[in-house]
């Protein structure tokens, strides 16, 4: 998949090339690359295979993040933006670009990173009570907290959107979503925290799959409920926030692979979390791949995914439910 | 195993306490080898007791104890060790098979990242088998109906294997057949592995015929806590519940029943 990715573009490269390229670079960086088209070998290594990288990383990610969401909400609708991170992200995205941070480029992701974690803070602060911890962090709670926070800072977006005159396209388009001009340390950033988050997550498949028995069954079979919950909401919410700071926000990966996956291994998050993780990647591969290489415009990722999701969720649904 | 209760308080607001105290300086123990019922109308705090006993609820003020140590310094792994339960709400969120929701049951016993081992598939099989829903393992859980579904509970929570075993109305969505098979389960356990039991019940009549000891609840408060024999009374029933009944000890159950008129 990533090898064919990386040879469509505007600029067609044969696998043949690339797979040498790649071998070529990796196995001796020194030595001396002259049989190789020096503008494929540039193509290759600074453009698509970081593009490529990053997008598989976000994909992962978001199906990682949308499995905790589900799993520890008991929600098979919630996806990684429930708790408003998406909005937190934009709202902090859309500051940057308005105070015209966005030339250094590093400092609009920084920003919307900030925004994203900010309203998390704020949403497990209106939900949480230290007399009843227990009460406090329960789905209900976070999910309500989660609507207002984001339903005050898409006002705010508005806001931002009404005053930033010319640069209103700019914002539009950063909330669509793009992988154009990533980066290698995109690449490695993507890559710790999903690294980090694959390590939690798979530390906690178990008391996760728990939590599904309700919160008193879980207890007595020994999981440390707050705890749990709170690692996995914090490390769900990091992951869907640097997500959004990379590219945007990427609607639909989130929600529709962990169901989707769920249907096939069922619910045990033994088996749930890998293979989302690997659907997810695989799909937002394939939106990428067809929004740069297959369609005549690159339109941005964030709509195509929805486009596309969208329907295919509607047909397995209504099958599944009815059946 | 022993359980003591020391002057044990409980409210779920902190801040009103003492106004909306739901468990009031209880004071008692539970042994080893004995099935315990709780009775008590509704609202009376039976739940709340069982709940602080595994250390669901921190108690406002007291102690309690198993064994000589307090439950809040237990691991909680150690407590799962100890203490199982089959509650009532057996709502389960995802669609999880019965053999995998009975498999959880070994949970305490499995380090993390290693599959069960063939021991605790080879328990959970055992008690699938007790619990007759053998037949149902590979049926998802959200498609049984309520009874299942509670014999799934009680199986998982058998397979907990613990030394103290609680019940809160776990029986209360069971055919007789099924009730009876499952109590059979727990008396036997109790005179054989010497396990402590302790269930909720709303059936006096049950609870007189299989409990050892009866601890009658009202309001928080104990109105009444020893042999079966010896507390059911017409006097009890009528301070607790509010209805008129007579108690008679029966010849072919071997334990006193409540009859109730019509009014």
């Amino acid at each position: 998949m990533i090898f064919l990715s990386l040879s469509m573009w505007y600029i067609r490269i044969p696998l043949t090339d690339i797979f040498h390229i790649i071998i070529t670079k990796a196995a001796s960086p020194v030595q001396d690359l002259q049989a190789i088209n020096e503008t494929h070998l540039a193509v290759i290594m600074d453009v698509r295979l970081p593009r490529i990288l990053s997008c598989a990383g976000v994909g992962v990610v978001l199906a990682l993040s949308g499995v905790l969401f589900q799993g520890i909400l008991l929600n098979p609708l919630a996806d990684p933006y429930t708790l408003g991170v998406s909005a937190g992200a934009a709202f902090g995205a859309g500051i940057a670009i308005l105070l015209n941070l966005g030339n250094t480029l590093v400092s609009v992701p920084a920003f919307a990173f900030a925004g994203a974690c900010l309203t998390l803070f704020m949403v497990i602060f209106l939900s949480y009570s230290a007399k009843n911890p227990m009460a406090g962090l329960s789905s209900n709670n976070l999910i309500l907290s989660g609507v207002i926070v984001a339903a005050i800072l898409s006002a705010g977006i508005s806001f931002l959107k009404f005053i930033a005159n010319e640069q209103v396209s700019v914002i539009i388009f950063w909330l669509m979503g793009s992988f154009a001009s990533k980066t290698w340390p995109n690449v490695s950033i993507i890559t710790a925290f999903l690294g980090a988050g694959f390590f939690i997550s798979m530390f906690f498949a178990r008391d996760l799959n728990l939590i599904s028995l309700g919160s008193k069954s879980a207890a007595s079979l020994g999981v440390d409920l707050k705890t749990v919950t709170l690692i996995l909401l914090l490390s769900g919410s990091l992951l869907a926030a640097v997500c959004v700071s990379i590219s945007g926000i990427i609607g639909f990966v989130g929600l529709l692979v962990p169901h989707m996956v769920r249907f096939i291994t069922g619910p045990d998050n033994r088996k749930l979390i890998p293979l989302s993780m690997l659907a997810g990647a695989i799909l937002l591969l394939f939106a990428d791949t067809v929004t740069r290489a297959v369609l005549p415009h690159e339109i941005p990722i964030g709509v195509l995914t929805a486009l596309t999701g969208g329907p295919v969720f509607c047909w397995i649904f209504k099958k599944n439910r009815f059946k | 195993m022993r359980i003591a209760l020391h002057n044990l308080s409980f409210a779920y607001d902190a801040d009103s306490y003492p106004a909306g105290m739901v468990i009031k300086d209880f004071m008692g123990s539970f042994m080893a080898g004995a099935f315990y019922s709780v009775i008590g109308p509704n609202g009376s705090g039976k739940t709340t007791l069982l709940d602080l006993i595994f250390g669901f609820l921190k108690p406002i003020s007291g102690l309690i104890e198993i064994d000589g140590t307090p439950v809040v310094s237990l691991s909680k792994k150690a407590l799962a060790k100890a203490v199982s339960i089959a509650s009532q709400d057996h709502a389960v969120n995802f669609p999880f098979n019965v053999k995998e929701i009975v498999v959880m049951g070994r949970h305490p016993y499995i380090p993390r990242f290693s599959p069960p081992s063939a021991k605790d598939i080879q328990t959970a099989e055992e008690k699938m088998d007790l619990c007759g829903i053998t037949h149902l393992q590979d049926r998802k859980i959200n498609e049984l109906s309520g009874g299942e579904r509670q014999r799934c509970m009680f199986a998982r929570a058998l397979c907990q294997d613990t030394p103290i075993l609680l019940l809160d109305e776990a029986f209360s969505n069971m055919d007789i057949h099924h009730t009876l098979q499952m109590l059979q389960q727990v008396k036997h356990s109790v005179k054989e592995k010497n396990r402590l039991v302790i269930s909720v019940f709303h059936d006096l009549n049950l609870a007189s015929t299989w409990s050892d000891d009866l601890l009658v609840l009202k309001k928080g408060e104990v109105k009444a806590f020893g042999r079966s024999m010896d507390v059911l009374t017409e006097e009890i029933i009528k301070e607790v519940f509010e209805v008129s009944s007579i108690v008679e000890y029966n010849e072919y159950v071997h334990a006193k029943q409540v009859y109730y008129p019509i009014h």
